[in-house]
């Protein structure tokens, strides 16, 4: 089941890998400079970041398109470089002490789930068009999927796509939400609704929207860090060509499926995105921590710091796991994945609420920049509860597709999507 | 189950379960229980010939293992009996194939240690004390005395005591802890069977009244212990874990039918979201609990490599005993919900599981004792 969303070819030989490796090894060392020390990634709340900040980033994600090490286990006919999984593995291990490029939440989305979503489902006149300037870091595509009215149900989506005049195209009109990323963004995969009197799942299409289109007006909304990371659009009569269409009009449901399992981490090079924590190597920052605050003797902020650690290990060894089921069991992926997804949402608020037992007044108030990050954890500690499919999204999708538990009663398959909205509505007024 | 045994630890778990099913099933253990009584010792013998107690040891002293780690094999062993309650010395008696592999002198591995392998005797680990402390020598103290040493003290929570014909026992001495492997019917040892939660097994308190043994009783070198004691707490821990997991499993899936088929407001229960969003959170404690288990009993299989191997093994089993503890107990007080008023019945198996589980939970180290470990092990 694992074979559902990837895509690379199979394993090569171990000397061919190893030369491979061996040639990238040279590579970096002459073209790319050592990263600091720290966490890879990023961080939510890390500050506002202006179109202008990303353009060395996108020049730094060119030279490495160039040089062959983008979109590594890609097809080559859209400009990837057409080899295994193995291989990009072993580049990215290789890349692992070097500055990669950090294009943000919208480099995350596109290398990401979006990119994988494409190659599954859009054209190959499409993938042609898009993919090769998205490895070359001049297309980078965020989601427009939630609504102020929809998210965990995103069927719900009240976005409209109407043909145009001239049958040659689509125009859009509605409002998108939290989308991170889109101030420097340059196109959106935009879920829109194309019939509404068809049963709510089967009225809806993906589009490629320009977020510089005539028509949009993005308008940043700040977090709960106090930094604005993701956006709200309005969408006034945006004009798409039929050529950015992704999968067929009205059968978007089947292609949010594969969107939403990348998103709930399987199919990726490494599946879980989680590297294999050592037993025995407790996060240095939370020992400083303990060690500042003075409770290196305190037998309840010992607990707590062994009680992060076990947690934070056990989850590593859950992304094993999760890798051996895709492959042996019967189950879809999709359910498999949630235990990964749920995990992370249900771990991180435990691990932040500990995190602030441990360093007592630190991460409250702070002059240096481990209470700040203390605190910057804590506020961002329900991401993954929430963003990509909520904590209750995981429990429904793990109780019904691998514990086979029934369905609740619906209000709203199978039906027309008007009559689901007049139903809702009269729901309301009762109450 | 690892979804990545190998066809021949497959066969091994298929085959001790054939024999468990027909030798001891819970149906059986209950008559047992309702008895009083315990399993006859042909039961030992036949699990021996299975290989139960075999997987520890070299071939070269007559043991020999399915895959080239007797510690994964033992695991598969370990679950199956948590799956089935199954009672008697089992992680006692490998602990002890382990170590007198491992550092038993040559008489030891001549006399003891045959008899082990092949169930004729078992042995009862005394290394508690009986307020939980698992460091080692707690509770005991021995002095020197001509041609030998006189044990003095009381250990606790010692599983199966009242039928282990040999004690493993680590006391206190001047030189530091030394471990000593001695009959049960040495004089001066006397075994008080406890009652207790758990309905499957005995628990016992050991108390040692200046009982005398001699030198052929120590078992590794006097004052030295500490090494040993580490690498059967690591053992006992990831041995202990995988029991659990695998009586967890059953108790879910046990749970797990009963909500489809259990109707209520017109609808089985496991069709409302309150019932199905905790199974799904059971579910992700049992499959985090899976992991880890497999996880630490390769970091033990890994473990005399190297000194990095050696203080990964050592995090790992603390780390996933005490993970697994606090989930088994965590899944079994959701399971009690599910159940309702049925749960509260004699009769209905939940409560063998939700006593082995909370009692396991205790054994070999609570989670707190372990994560303290940890911290120390770590260097905090
Ligand atoms: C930091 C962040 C970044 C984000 N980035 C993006 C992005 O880039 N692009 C994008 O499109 N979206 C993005 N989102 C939106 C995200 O996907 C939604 O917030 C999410 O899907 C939940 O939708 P909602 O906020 O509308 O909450 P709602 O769907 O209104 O949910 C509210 C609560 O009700 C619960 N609930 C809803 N339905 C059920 C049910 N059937 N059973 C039980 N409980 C239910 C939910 O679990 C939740 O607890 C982001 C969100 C966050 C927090
Ligand atoms: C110690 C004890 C003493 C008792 N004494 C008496 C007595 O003297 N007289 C008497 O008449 N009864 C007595 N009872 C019975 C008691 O009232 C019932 O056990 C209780 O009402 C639950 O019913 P049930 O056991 O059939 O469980 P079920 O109703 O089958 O419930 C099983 C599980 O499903 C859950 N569930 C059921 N419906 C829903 C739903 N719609 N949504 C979400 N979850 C649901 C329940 O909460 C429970 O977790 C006693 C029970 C106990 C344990």
């Amino acid at each position: 089941m694992a074979s559902e969303t990837a895509f690379g070819r199979p394993d090569p030989d171990e000397p061919d890998l190893e030369e491979y490796r061996l040639r990238a090894r040279q590579w970096l060392a002459a073209n790319l400079q050592h990263r600091e020390a720290g966490p890879a990634g990023v961080v939510r709340g890390g500050g506002t970041h202006s179109a202008e900040e990303y353009l060395p980033e996108r020049a730094l994600q060119r030279k490495i398109y160039e040089a062959g090490y983008a979109g590594i286990n890609w097809p080559k006919e859209y400009g990837g470089q057409g080899l295994s999984d193995a291989h990009a593995r072993a580049f990215a291990r290789e890349a692992a002490p070097y500055r990669m490029p950090d294009l943000g939440h919208a480099g995350g989305t596109t290398y990401g789930p979006v990119s994988q979503t494409l190659l599954r489902h859009a054209s190959p006149d499409f993938l042609a068009r898009h993919v090769p300037r998205i490895l070359a870091g001049e297309e980078l595509f965020v989601q427009l999927f939630s609504e102020p009215d929809a998210g965990s149900d995103m069927a719900g989506i009240t976005t409209r796509a109407v043909r145009d005049d001239e049958g040659s195209g689509w125009l859009i009109t509605g409002s998108k939400v939290w989308t991170s990323g889109a101030s420097y963004a340059d196109y959106g995969l935009c879920l829109a609704r194309t019939n509404w009197d068809a049963p709510k799942h089967r009225g809806l299409t993906w589009f490629a929207v320009p977020m510089r289109g005539k028509g949009m007006s993005i308008r940043p909304v700040r977090e709960i860090t106090g930094a604005a990371e993701f956006c709200q659009e309005f969408l006034d009569e945006v004009w798409v060509s039929d050529d950015e269409v992704i999968g067929e009009v009205d059968q978007g449901w089947t292609v949010a499926q594969t969107m939403l399992l990348v998103e709930r981490g399987a199919g990726r090079d490494d599946p879980v995105n989680m590297p294999e924590t050592d037993p025995a190597g407790i996060d240095p920052f939370l020992v400083d921590l303990v060690r500042a605050a003075g409770r290196a003797q305190d037998p309840v902020a010992r607990q707590a710091l062994a009680r992060i650690h076990t947690a934070d290990w056990a989850r590593g060894q859950l992304g094993r796991r999760i890798t051996g089921l895709l492959r042996t069991s019967d189950k879809p992926a999709s359910g498999i994945a949630s235990y990964w997804k749920l995990a992370a949402g249900v771990y991180n608020p435990q691990r932040a609420r500990l995190m602030l037992e441990i360093g007592q007044g630190q991460p409250l108030v702070w002059r240096d920049d481990a209470g700040q990050r203390a605190a910057l954890e804590y506020l961002n500690s329900r991401v993954w509860s929430i963003a990509g499919g909520s904590n209750e999204m995981q429990r429904n999708a793990i109780s019904e597709r691998v514990l086979g538990l029934p369905r609740e009663p619906s209000f709203d398959r199978g039906r027309p999507f008007s009559e689901v909205q007049r139903s809702a509505r009269e729901w309301l007024e009762k109450n | 189950m690892d979804p990545e045994l190998s066809p021949d630890q497959r066969l091994l778990r298929e085959t001790a379960e054939r024999f468990i099913e027909a030798s001891l099933p819970l149906a059986k253990l209950r008559e047992l229980i309702e008895a009083g009584g315990e399993v006859d010792p042909a039961y030992r013998r036949e699990a021996a010939e299975v290989g139960w107690f075999a997987f520890l040891a070299p071939e070269s002293l007559g043991g020999g293992s399915v895959s080239d780690a007797g510690v994964l094999d033992t695991v598969v062993l370990a679950e199956l009996r948590g799956r089935y309650l199954q009672p008697g010395s089992f992680i006692d008696t490998n602990l002890a194939v382990a170590t007198l592999s491992r550092e038993g002198s040559e008489e030891q591995q001549a006399k003891i240690l045959p008899d082990l392998i092949a169930g004729e005797a078992a042995v009862a680990w005394a290394v508690a004390d009986p307020s939980g402390d698992w460091s080692g020598p707690a509770g005991v103290h021995a002095q020197a005395v001509p041609g030998g040493y006189r044990l003095t003290g009381r250990k606790g929570l010692v599983v199966e005591a009242q039928s282990a014909q040999w004690l493993l026992l680590t006391a206190n001495t001047p030189e530091g802890p030394t471990q000593f492997l001695l009959p049960v019917s040495t004089p001066g040892v006397g075994v008080e069977e406890l009652r207790g939660l758990d309905l499957t097994r005995r628990l016992c308190e050991v108390h040692l009244d200046g009982a005398v043994v001699d030198g052929s009783a120590v078992l590794g070198r006097p004052g030295q212990a500490g090494a040993a004691v580490d690498a059967q707490i690591r053992l006992a821990a990831v041995l202990g874990a995988a029991e659990s997991a695998g009586a967890m499993q059953y108790l879910f899936d046990l749970t797990l039918q009963y909500c489809k088929d259990r109707v209520a407001f017109g609808r089985p229960i496991g069709s409302f979201q309150a019932i199905k969003h905790q199974l799904a959170d059971s579910s992700l404690a049992l499959e985090m609990s899976h992991a880890v288990v497999t996880a630490a009993a390769q970091a033990v299989a890994a473990q005399d490599r190297g000194d990095q191997e050696a203080a990964r093994a050592a995090h790992a089993a603390s780390l996933a005993n005490a993970f697994v503890s606090d989930a088994a107990i965590e899944l079994a007080h959701n399971c009690w919900q599910h159940f309702g008023g049925i749960s509260y019945t004699w009769e209905h198996d939940f409560h063998l599981y939700l006593r082995r589980l909370t009692v396991d939970a205790a054994l070999y180290g609570s989670p707190t004792w372990h994560r303290e470990r940890v911290c120390q092990l770590s260097g905090v």
